[in-house]
């Protein structure tokens, strides 16, 4: 056993040394119009033999590791307690949501102007994987092509601006609605795939959307993107500098203040936080009605819930247009955060990262995904000192989270009637 | 990790001069946005390099109005996007000047909210005609325009005869506006253009396009856009046997492409800025770069380092810090800088900038052409 | 003549692309025939290889070598070498653990491994193309009266011999070897082949490890066919196999070496008579009709559903 357990840290080790020195041994570098290989420095090489050596007596002495583990405290504090009771539960649920929305309302004025534009980046992620919980999470339909819908509403606004010069007020629910078509249209042919074949053609139709975006050049502007894209205005109110739309005011001369970019960032962000709290408040009234019932009873057992007399296709088709139609209503407000777009923002990536926050979550959970999007998010802004290890670490701590807590941060618990006993 | 560690000095430099804005502000902070990462990181080198011996060179002089100059970088990876979000980062940190973008894409987004905003931009590469095309007060460069460019080398094409043109670019603001200049102006004089097809950058297989030439029998293609799709290009025409002569604009005229392209770029035709580094009178700037063993020789390193001079020169001659009163005069003042006399129209272009044609060699050489 | 001459080099173009395709598809149909997980991290590792062979050219040539097969050898050795480790090692730290979870879980680490892999080069090697030597120059021209050439280049050959050449020897495998039988026996019935007797764990490690290895033959040969690398070229390499995989029939081998080649034919013809900028759109699109209408592919198992 023991020199069985060697021989496997041996060849570990030795497999960690073949995969890491080459690649980080050598750079190959562009001298005048040559490549020439030049050796790594030798804190790197003394970096990856330790690795290796890490690596060996860690797979050595894996047994003794993992009693080692097993012997520490728990750590976790909860794992011990019986889980709450449903109803308290519930209560507790809501207080939470309602003091984080409460402390949302009056935070952006106490901190800097950077911090409430990185927060509305948070809150449309949060919209985002709100409405991929309700295709990934409660209807169990595997959607890695999220991200078109995002992009259907983004650009939706973007065009409607440039062409018609509609304003943002006008074009959220258009954006919506036509990405919740978008949404209809695809899903009619496709949902009846199942699984990983869904998955393959939705992942497929997001790069189509994204390709003809970035080819379609004479209406999209290819990969050039839309710019000046309108901010959402106050009552006719503009936040700019200058006024661009003839007939607006501008806030900062209608109240007699000075001119500053704050006013804009903060009244941008108070947008998005109602939104997200409107999708909040919706994407639970749904879950809670006959049809959210039906997408949780679908995802648990198809054949089951067929047998029942539920249509798959309407079922699944109503979780997929409302996932588009939210993906629509945060694509409308990212437009007009960023005042640009291009078909870069829409990549496979973005896909993935609003799925690992759904999964992240605990699928189905609301408050679980909404943390995970304040996490995921913000955790790479913290860590823009290592800017350059930035995704690396992000590549890294989702397989981790995948190994250690796949049920995710907050799993979600069925909301259940116990009856009472007949005496 | 030289390079993360000097990040990390600038970023803890860069937050110890925010906490001392407070107070005394005797630092002037320059923000220079470029691409440090990506496909064309060699021109933001170039940037970089340019910027920062500008800098090191104007505070060893005793700074501006007796403060110093503090470079702050940005890394846009010459995609749009990104671009917008340093430029939003750029002011949430204050930052009040720009060196930047190198990418015309990139410019084009990012100048939107400088402007709004209130920040002087002075790009030393992107060559778009639209971004002073918008009446922006704030917007400069150091660098000519698509509209003088495409003229040149569509000029060039026209004096060799040749019979049939192709023209490709790939669609970015950049190639796909300096691909029409050059068939705008060829189709003024006359020459048969057989193909005007965009391709997709990061794209690696070629060989179809090469094909889809060889079938239009084409003498002179003309690719607008970035080195490293036109390396490919080279490298795949050479393979099948086409047979033309390829020109494309300063974006592809950088070493790399010899990297990429082999013996394939011999004879390929650039149109570049002239060499401003073979000017008498930058000789002791040159030695300044070679002795920190960087290449002044790049299109943009001396646009980047004129471009931080005419910040200054602004600020002292404004003699206020306020980036529109800097702006008022760039507008009416004339300054020496390496890459000549600069003065500015109301747009914010040099009143006269001039782009030669080079040959470029599998050396990676060049020589003018005529 | 001219026009026919045209269609057959487009024809060339693609089977080229297409077979290569094919080289990288196996690892992926493979995988999902096994353990039915799609294995997102696939065209990272084909880029790993196409770096270590350049990496391993460079050296070579810096060192004096000069034998043209030898260096070429060489580094296609390299390239498999690191590229298997780096197949198995993937598998035993992102996908043993969380095997038999829902269906998310792997995928979601699958996609986070994709992008550590990507970032972990991107550090290392930096984020320019980096040229890779052309060591095979010239070919053959046909030409008939007219002004066209058709051109068929000694890479294009040596591509199309080198994937005739694997893919024999992986049907032989298969079907000779025992690891080859214990691995068609897994990827019947995986709890029924274990209790058999068969270590499932290495059958499944030695799927990555062949995977891994056809993938880094694909990264040396299309490496030096278009003339250039950088850490993202994988990902959409790994895209366009997998949509291989899954037109051919995902889970079956010669399945994903006809649906490499059909989809390296359409993009080369939609190249060709149509635009360059709309290839992907015809690749994913065929991908999406196909599903539609035969969801398990050209040459998939039908699937029956149970009630």
């Amino acid at each position: 056993m023991a020199a069985n357990n060697y021989r496997h840290a041996l060849f570990c080790a030795i497999v960690t040394l073949i995969i890491s020195f080459p690649i980080l041994g050598f750079n190959l570098e562009a001298k005048g119009i040559n490549i020439t290989l030049t050796g790594a420095t030798t804190s790197t090489i003394i970096a990856v033999i330790l690795a290796a050596v890490a690596v060996f007596v860690f797979q050595a002495f894996r047994d003794s590791f993992m009693v080692m583990l097993g012997k520490l405290p728990n750590l976790n504090p909860l794992a011990g307690k019986e889980p709450m009771e449903q109803s308290k539960r519930v209560k507790l649920e809501s207080w939470v949501l309602t003091g984080i929305v409460v402390f949302a309302l009056f935070w952006p004025f106490l901190v800097s102007r950077g911090s409430v534009d990185l927060a509305t980046l948070v809150l449309i992620y949060i919209m985002l994987a709100l409405g991929l919980n309700v295709v990934v999470g409660l209807a169990g339909l595997l959607d890695l092509g999220y991200v078109a819908f995002y992009a259907v509403g983004a650009y939706t606004f973007a065009l409607l601006s440039q062409y018609i010069g509609i304003s943002f007020w006008m074009a959220l629910p258009i954006g919506a609605l036509l990405a919740g078509l978008t949404g209809m249209i695809l899903g009619f042919p496709v949902l009846r795939l199942r699984g990983d074949y869904l998955a393959i053609v939705t992942l497929g139709f997001g790069e189509i959307i994204r390709i003809l975006l970035n080819n379609w050049t004479t209406l999209t502007g290819g990969p050039n993107g839309i710019g000046g894209i309108p901010e959402p205005t106050l009552f006719g109110m503009e936040f700019g500098r200058r006024i661009k739309e003839e007939g607006n005011t501008s806030f900062h001369e209608t109240f007699g203040i000075a001119y500053s970019g704050e006013h804009k960032v903060i009244f941008l962000y108070l947008i998005a936080l109602v939104l997200a709290v409107i999708t909040a408040l919706i994407i639970r009234r749904f879950m809670r009605m006959p049809v959210g019932r039906a997408w949780e009873a679908l995802r648990e057992d198809e054949i089951a819930a067929r047998s029942l007399g539920l249509s798959r296709t309407a079922v699944k088709l109503s979780a997929f247009t409302i996932g588009a139609f939210f993906a629509g209503f945060a694509g409308t407000v990212f437009a007009s955060k960023q005042g640009f777009i291009s078909p870069e923002s829409f990549v496979f990536l973005e896909s993935a990262i609003i799925l690992a926050i759904v999964v992240l979550g605990g699928m189905g959970s609301q408050l679980g995904v909404i943390l995970a999007a304040i996490a995921v998010t913000i955790l790479p802004e913290l860590a823009r000192e290592f800017s350059e290890y930035r995704m690396l670490i992000f590549g890294a701590a989702m397989v981790l989270m995948m190994v250690w807590r796949p049920q995710g941060l907050l799993p979600m618990r069925r909301i259940h009637i116990t009856l009472n006993k007949q005496g | 990790m030289t390079t993360s560690l000097k990040k990390l000095v600038t970023a803890v430099s860069a937050s110890v001069a925010l906490m001392g804005a407070g107070h005394a502000a005797a630092e002037i902070q320059i923000g220079i946005a470029g691409p440090m990462t990506g496909p064309v990181a060699q021109y933001g080198d170039m940037q970089f390099s340019g910027a920062r011996m500008a800098i090191e060179q104007i505070n060893a002089a005793g700074g501006v109005m007796g403060e110093q100059l503090v470079a702050v970088e940005y890394d846009d990876v010459c995609d749009p996007k990104q671009a917008v979000t340093v430029a939003n980062r750029l002011v949430n940190d204050g930052v009040q000047y720009v060196i930047g973008h190198l990418c015309s894409s990139s410019t084009q987004p990012a100048s939107d909210i400088y402007e709004d905003e209130g920040i002087l931009m002075v790009t030393p590469a992107s060559t778009s005609p639209e971004i002073t095309e918008r009446g922006y007060e704030l917007v400069f460069r150091t660098i000519g325009l698509d509209s003088m460019q495409g003229p040149v080398a569509g000029n060039y094409i026209a004096s060799q005869n040749p019979e049939r043109v192709a023209i490709v670019h790939d669609k970015q603001q950049y190639g796909e506006g300096i691909a029409t200049a050059v068939r705008d102006t060829l189709k003024d004089k006359g020459i048969e253009i057989a193909m005007f097809e965009g391709i997709t950058a990061g794209d690696k297989d070629f060989s179809s396009l090469v094909t889809k030439l060889k079938q239009a029998d084409v003498d002179y293609v003309y690719y607008g856009g970035y080195h490293p799709e036109l390396g490919l290009i080279l490298r795949q025409a050479r393979q099948a046997d086409l047979d033309a002569k390829f020109m494309g604009p300063e974006g592809v005229g950088n070493k790399d492409i010899n990297t990429i392209a082999g013996e394939a770029a011999e004879g390929l035709f650039v149109t570049l800025p002239p060499s401003f580094d073979t000017k008498a009178e930058n000789q002791e700037l040159v030695k300044a770069f070679e002795a920190k063993g960087e290449d002044p020789s790049g299109p943009f390193v001396l646009t980047s380092y004129a471009a931080v001079q005419l910040v200054a020169d602004g600020i002292e001659a404004a003699n206020s810090k306020d980036p529109f009163d800097v702006a008022e005069a760039l507008r009416s003042g004339s300054f020496e800088t390496p890459i000549g006399t600069v003065q500015y129209d109301k747009a914010g272009d040099m009143k006269s900038f001039e782009f030669v044609v080079y040959e470029w060699h599998s050396d990676g050489s060049k020589t003018p052409v005529n | 003549m001219q026009d026919l001459l045209y269609f057959s080099q487009q024809l060339i173009n693609g089977l080229t692309i297409g077979s290569a395709y094919a080289l990288i598809a196996i690892g992926y149909t493979m995988v999902y025939g096994i353990i039915g997980m799609i294995n997102f991290a696939h065209g990272e590792i084909y880029m790993i290889g196409a770096y270590t062979a350049l990496i391993a050219i460079t050296g070579l040539t810096a060192l004096g070598l000069a034998w043209l097969p030898l260096i070429l050898i060489v580094a296609l050795l390299c390239a498999m070498i690191v590229s298997s480790s780096m197949g198995w090692a993937v598998e035993r730290v992102a996908y043993r653990p969380v095997r038999g979870r829902h269906r998310l879980i792997p995928l979601i680490s699958a996609i986070g491994m994709s992008i550590f892999l990507q970032n972990y080069v991107h550090l290392a090697q930096g984020s320019r193309n980096v040229g890779f030597p052309a060591l095979i120059e010239g070919g053959f021209n046909f030409s008939a009266d007219g002004a066209f050439e058709m051109s068929l280049s000694y890479m294009q050959i040596t591509i199309f011999v080198t994937t005739l050449i694997c893919m024999t020897a992986l049907s032989l495998f298969i079907s000779r070897s025992r690891t080859g039988r214990a691995c068609r026996a897994v990827s019947q019935d995986l709890g029924m082949a274990s209790l058999l007797g068969i270590d499932t764990n290495r059958i499944i490690s030695a799927t990555f490890i062949i995977g891994a290895a056809l993938a880094a033959v694909a990264g040396l040969l299309l490496g030096m066919y278009y003339g250039s690398v950088d850490p993202l070229f994988g990902f959409i390499a790994g895209l366009k196999a997998f949509t291989a995989a899954v037109l051919g029939g995902i889970g079956s081998i010669p399945g994903a070496m006809l649906g490499g080649l059909i989809l390296g034919v359409s993009e080369s013809m939609t190249s060709g008579y149509l635009s360059g900028e709309y290839k992907d759109v015809v690749s994913f699109g065929l991908l999406i009709l196909i599903l539609l209408f035969k969801p398990t592919g050209l040459l998939g198992k039908p699937e029956v559903e149970k009630i």
